[in-house]
């Protein structure tokens, strides 16, 4: 079935519009009563017009995107499961070391040979947090190589 | 004559040894973002914002260092165009038309020096355009009143798509999810919590610069890792300069036409850089007739895109600086610098932030001789920038974007955040929902908000008011066109556009 991407975002947008529409209504009235304007009135707008907008693209869906699958999609997978690592791991290890691994791992899993890939992660932390900490004083995150 | 003190004003600010630093350093930023590919304009200015706001510029040298690298990335994206036959960005497609031939023929380093001066007429013809036209516009948007703007953001939106955009219906439903984001957060006028979840962080609504990085930068990774585009492909050798005098002025007529058309197609909502080179370089075939050689590496096909897209650079900036209404992705992101400056942009900025508004017109003037110069003898060094593959690129650009997000709060939940939207931004694209309606939502959604608000006071609850002037139903009229045309010449347009590039022998 082709548009198939187009009906499913085009449901999934339904629900969010009428969901967003939804809770809209469910404020209650501002102090002072209500004027012409109240919080609600904007959003209602909004989840009318996405109503239409979602309804459109379920009846005249556009022709499905080429999607990955297989390796492709396990390989954007490890991507995005590197940036959340990355983000959890920043404080608790520090920059430099954070970021060797993230960069390093993005890079292999790019196509880069391995330790070229992990020597580029290396030397690009090392020139950002220089750069930040002592260029720029603005402090980044030490972690495990905190001098105390 | 007034504008000319203004303006010498503007080169008083802009001169300062401090704002000419960093003018210097955007421009050259923004001709390496342009030239490398995968990082275009937009993605490359939004990814500074946050390193512009952490390092505590003044809200002057800010918005100059912005505009200097939107300039920079102007003049750029020409190199892979000629080098590599791929667009550094989307303006410089038409560049690849005879630029590459031409360095197959061996003259490509006669290619770059030439497109660096039809960037520079270019730009300045699009600046003295800006210069002219700016103070008019912005006195006549003095006039409108909160329903002619809110006819205008939706003028904004309903044009953002392009004439030659494909399906306008999702050009309306990103705008509505933009503008469903920035109603996130604590109302401003009654104080109600709205869609916050009793969420702390949500309380002052969503940053929209993590957004803007998520949706640009972190996607634009998830592409790169799809399509395994990691290696970068080879590129053509430069070779010595045999460009004559008598040559360059030739093209003198090409320059003034390119640049005069670009930035008639800059500042008219809906048409933007990319349509601007595509018309010079129509335009110019026509006039040449057969004499050219089209196609096949005629240094007029070079001249003609380039002074284009550099001459619709700069007007873009007229509706963005006047009635703070960008026309396209990058000066969208320049707005969104405007606004977390506090600066509310529209025709006040014109008198009550004179110094940034005119600091900024001088900066580009300067700007734009800087980059002659820096583009003239750096080119090399730019050429040998472009052999670094994206495999190692990409992974460290993604790696600023978090330094500069982390560094605004230091929280990291605004990490998360920002990686949820790049993923949110990857189906985006690949639905093809544009991702710079949704921006421009988030950036309009409150005033636009704000605007309606006024309007229905001013009526008393009468609806009718956003209708009532003769303005407001111009516009109401324009928006509509927006909507309408994209079906009826859209595809015209599109199979033309799509006719000229295949048309070249060297499209593979």
């Amino acid at each position: 079935m082709t548009g198939f991407g187009d009906r499913i975002l085009g449901l999934g947008l339904l629900v969010l519009a009428v969901a967003y529409g939804w809770a809209a209504q469910q404020w209650p009235e501002p102090f002072g009563g209500a004027e012409g304007v109240g919080p609600e009135t904007f959003p209602t707008i909004l989840s009318v017009v996405l109503v239409a907008g979602s309804l459109y693209l379920m009846i005249k869906p556009d022709p499905d995107a080429r999607w990955p699958v297989g390796k492709s999609a396990l390989e954007l997978l490890v991507s995005v499961l590197v940036l959340v690592v990355y983000a959890l791991l920043l404080e608790p290890l520090g920059f430099v070391i954070a970021t060797t691994l993230a960069v390093g791992t993005l890079s292999w899993r790019m196509g880069a040979a391995p330790k070229r890939a992990f020597l580029t992660g290396l030397g690009s932390a090392v020139v950002v947090f220089v750069l930040f900490n002592y260029g720029l004083s603005l402090s980044l995150p030490a972690g495990l190589l905190e001098v105390h | 004559m007034e504008t000319l003190g203004f303006l010498m004003e503007g080169f008083a600010v802009a001169l300062t040894p401090y704002n000419l630093m960093f003018a210097l350093f955007g421009a050259f930023v923004g001709t390496l973002i342009g030239c490398l590919p995968g990082l275009g304009p937009a993605n490359g200015v939004a990814i500074l914002i946050p390193l512009a706001f952490t390092l505590g510029l003044p809200p002057e040298t800010a918005m100059i260092l912005l505009t200097a690298v939107y300039a920079g990335a102007m003049y750029g994206g020409r190199i892979s165009s000629i080098l590599l036959n791929i667009p550094g960005d989307e303006p410089a497609m038409m560049t690849c038309l005879d630029g590459y031939p031409m360095a197959r023929k061996g003259r490509a380093a006669d290619a770059l020096a030439v497109s660096a001066i039809a960037s520079f007429s270019g730009g300045l013809i699009g600046t003295i355009g800006l210069i002219m036209l700016a103070p008019v516009l912005a006195r006549f948007a003095l006039t409108f009143g909160p329903a002619e703007y809110f006819a205008l953001f939706l003028l904004a939106f309903a044009t953002l798509g392009g004439i030659t955009g494909k399906n306008p219906m999702k050009t309306v439903i990103a705008a509505a999810l933009g503008i469903m984001i920035s109603t996130v957060g604590i109302d401003i006028s009654t104080g109600t919590q709205r869609y916050t979840f009793g969420v702390l962080e949500l309380y002052e609504g969503i940053d929209f610069i993590l957004a803007i990085v998520g949706l640009f930068a972190i996607s634009e990774l998830l592409f790169f890792v799809e399509h395994r585009m990691g290696e970068g492909r080879e590129k053509m050798q430069v070779g010595k300069l045999s460009l004559s005098l008598k040559e360059l002025v030739t093209t003198i007529p090409t320059q003034l036409r390119g640049g005069i058309l670009g930035f008639i197609s800059g500042v008219l909502p809906g048409a933007g850089a990319s349509l601007g080179s595509f018309i010079s370089y129509t335009l110019e075939k026509q006039v040449v007739g057969k004499k050219g050689r089209f196609g096949e590496g005629d240094i007029r096909g070079v001249v003609a895109p380039e002074a284009g897209n550099n001459g619709a650079s700069s007007g873009a900036l007229v509706p963005m600086l006047t009635l703070g209404v960008p026309g396209s992705g990058t000066t969208a992101v320049l707005l969104a610098m405007l606004i977390s400056l506090n600066i509310t942009p529209g025709p006040l900025m014109f008198t009550q932030n004179a110094d940034i508004v005119w600091g900024v017109i001088a900066a580009l003037l300067i700007g734009n001789v800087l980059l002659l110069v820096l583009n003239i003898p750096l080119v090399g060094f730019f050429v040998r920038l472009l052999s670094v593959p994206p495999m190692y690129l990409l992974p460290i650009v993604t790696m600023v974007a978090f330094v500069g997000i982390y560094s605004i709060s230091h929280s990291t939940f605004d990490l998360y955040f920002m990686i949820a939207f790049g993923i949110a931004g990857y189906f985006l694209r690949k639905l093809e929902i544009p991702l710079v309606p949704i921006i421009l939502g988030l950036l309009l959604g409150p005033e636009m908000e704000k605007n309606l608000g006024h309007a229905l006071v001013l009526s008393d609850g009468d609806w009718s008011i956003l209708w009532g002037s003769p303005l407001a139903i111009g516009l109401w009229t324009v928006a509509g066109l927006g909507l309408v045309l994209p079906y009826l010449v859209g595809p015209l347009l599109r199979r033309r556009m799509n006719a000229a590039i295949k048309e070249s022998p060297v499209s593979d």
